[in-house]
């Protein structure tokens, strides 16, 4: 399995993830200029622009530890992108949903809501 | 002005600051404006975990006015108000009448003691608006009168008050207790010194300036300390002044009437003893305010402190100005100066002769300027006691500091009965036009007052400071007006111990 059907794989959990939580699926790999959205949702009156890390077993970071600060300032750049586009006007944030792989195959989970935390000025 | 008001400090004041919320779509942010200082910035943080605590979720853009816009706020006793401006406009909580909110937010939730909480008091009483402040703030709140105030312990607590689930109790109004001030050591514990014990009662009873110069161990230190122990009680008004100069620097508070008791080493820096800074603090005068601020080893100080004192010392308040704006501080103090006669120390002592060459002497005095001895009412020699004395083991040397206490107490009310109507409380604030019309004269003493200025050489201030003193001695005997014999008592403790030795 390389990556890409590893990253394929973690966006099909966690889309099975956050529909299991009651989310309403809008949209999985949005491009948008200057980057692409993972997975899309609603959470009750909330948009919610989800980033899924997959890692398989071996790696030296667990996967919800890969996201630095340059991707995270191109997540809020492509977020206001697609906000816009589709004309969103209520509140919105950015979670991190982290999916490590175990030898076996099965998948060990870790949400972080809201990863930005009101520390970057939007 | 809105329903959510928290406070800024400007000097001993409190400013009310309007908290206005507006929540958006978006990216979740809060953004701060109206001069928010550092820990006021630094406040979204702790208001954001705070209320995630109570299970308030903020999201979406958080915009955030601190009205009047211009005026620079300082310091965390903003976060409760913020907090609650945010759970209001987020639904959470509703505040239908004005209110003050006051306090530093834990990240659980829990508050924290803050500076400011008389000053905000009093603004509240003002302004007519129920206050919520931290618990540890509680006790000094409560000793201001006819304030509605709630000791808050938790945000989750105030939230379920505000939406009426589980309502506070306001605080009781605490009661005053005359504590007797430490008597160490006692004055009946000194031997000899009865011109100087003398001296600190007329110091003590009228608020007059003393100073006190003597050889080493001759016990200047001790007798100023025993001052502690005879000063009267402070009144209603007195303590709440002391109390609003403590609680804006967020010291503990004292409920007994017990008058402050400062000392300064001589190595304090101007602003130290003044007050200022960058954050605009009241330093060790205005801290003694209504008390004792004692300077050891006045001479020691540097000589534009001194100076520096000069203008608080005769207005009983100083302004401090800087480039954030000024503010007046409280400074009527009593102040206590020691100090040796000479660099050596035994200028004038019968046993010890004195080593210093004139220019030496000469520079020592210099340090000590005229303005100032000028300001200080009681001028008192502490001579050593003979090895005769020193060594004799008999028990009493004098009134005991309890009965001095009740002697000055007693002239203390007839002075305050007096001034009254002017609003002054010890004889020695009072102004020239009063000392003037105010302090009756027995027959033969303006004749005596005019020869005795003459020959002594008394400034115009020399002159109305006498008059002061003299008005004190003869509340302390009990004269309606003032006699020949209190004015001579006056006149001995008046440029005896420094200025006249030059000749």
């Amino acid at each position: 399995m390389d990556h890409l059907e590893t990253g394929r794989l973690g966006e099909s959990l966690a889309e099975r993830y956050f529909r299991g939580k009651g989310w309403v699926i809008v949209g999985r790999n949005i491009r948008v200029r200057g980057g692409e959205l993972d997975l899309v949702a609603l959470d009750s009156d909330e948009l919610v622009v989800v980033e899924v890390r997959t890692r398989s077993i071996g790696k030296i970071l667990p996967a919800e530890e890969t996201v630095g600060p340059r991707k995270l300032r191109i997540l809020v750049r492509s977020g206001k992108i697609y906000v816009e586009q589709c004309r969103w006007t209520g509140p919105w944030r950015i979670d991190l949903l982290g999916i490590n792989l175990d030898i076996d195959g099965s998948p060990r989970m870790v949400h972080l809501p809201d990863i930005t935390a009101g520390r970057i000025d939007a | 002005m809105g329903t959510v008001i928290g406070v800024t400090l400007k000097g001993i004041e409190a400013v009310p600051i309007d908290i206005e919320v507006e929540i958006t779509g978006g990216l979740f942010v809060i953004a701060v404006v109206g001069l928010p200082d550092a820990a006021v910035k630094e406040a979204r943080e702790r208001v954001r975990a705070a209320l995630r605590a109570n299970g308030v979720l903020l999201r979406g853009r958080i915009a955030l006015n601190l009205a009047p816009a211009d005026l620079p706020k300082v310091g965390s006793l903003l976060d409760l108000p913020m907090a609650v401006g945010m759970a209001v406009e987020s639904g959470a909580a509703a505040v239908d009448a004005p209110s003050l909110f006051l306090g530093e937010l834990a990240m659980d939730g829990r508050l924290r003691a803050t500076k400011g909480a008389v000053p905000a008091a009093l603004l509240a009483r003002k302004m007519n608006v129920p206050l919520f402040l931290p618990p540890e703030n509680a006790r000094e709140v409560s000793l201001v009168k006819g304030v509605r105030a709630f000791a808050v312990p938790d945000l989750g607590a105030l939230l379920a008050h505000l939406r009426g689930e589980t309502p506070l109790s306001p605080l009781e109004e605490a009661g005053v207790e005359t504590v007797d001030p430490p008597a160490e050591p006692d004055l009946s514990d000194i031997k000899g010194q009865s011109g100087a014990k003398r001296a600190l009662e007329i110091a003590a009873a009228g608020h007059h300036n003393l100073l006190l110069v003597g050889s080493p161990g001759s016990g200047k230190t001790m007798l100023a300390r025993a001052l502690r122990g005879i000063l009267p009680p402070l009144t209603d008004e007195e303590r709440l002044e002391t109390l609003l100069v403590r609680s804006t620097l967020g010291m503990r508070t004292r409920n007994d009437r017990t008058r402050p008791y400062r000392v300064v080493h001589h190595t304090a820096s101007t602003i130290a003893l003044c007050g200022g800074g960058a954050s605009l603090r009241p330093g060790e005068i205005s801290l003694a305010h209504r008390g004792v601020l004692f300077l050891d080893e006045f001479a020691e100080f540097h000589r534009d402190l001194l100076e520096a004192l000069r203008q608080p010392l005769e207005d009983g308040s100083i302004t401090v100005s800087r480039a954030s704006g000024s503010v007046t501080y409280p400074a009527r103090v009593l102040l206590v100066c020691a100090c040796n006669p000479c660099p050596c120390g035994y200028w004038g002592d019968p046993l010890e002769p004195c080593r210093c060459p004139a220019h030496v002497l000469e520079r020592y005095r210099n340090r000590i300027s005229g303005p100032i001895l000028d300001r200080i009412d009681l001028h008192v020699s502490v001579p050593r006691l003979t090895p005769e004395e020193l060594v004799c083991l008999e028990g009493q040397h004098g009134p005991s500091s309890g009965e001095i206490r009740d002697r000055v107490s007693m002239a203390r009310q007839i002075q305050q009965e007096r001034w009254k109507k002017e609003g002054f409380l010890s004889n020695a604030e009072i102004p020239e036009r009063l000392v003037r019309t105010g302090i009756r004269l027995a027959g033969d003493v303006r004749p005596f007052l005019a020869q005795a200025a003459r020959s002594m050489r008394l400034s115009g201030r020399g002159i109305s400071r006498v008059l002061k003193v003299a008005r004190t001695v003869a509340d302390l005997r009990g004269n309606p007006d003032v006699r020949v014999e209190d004015v001579c008592e006056a006149l001995a403790y008046r440029g005896g111990a420094l200025a006249n030795d030059r000749t």
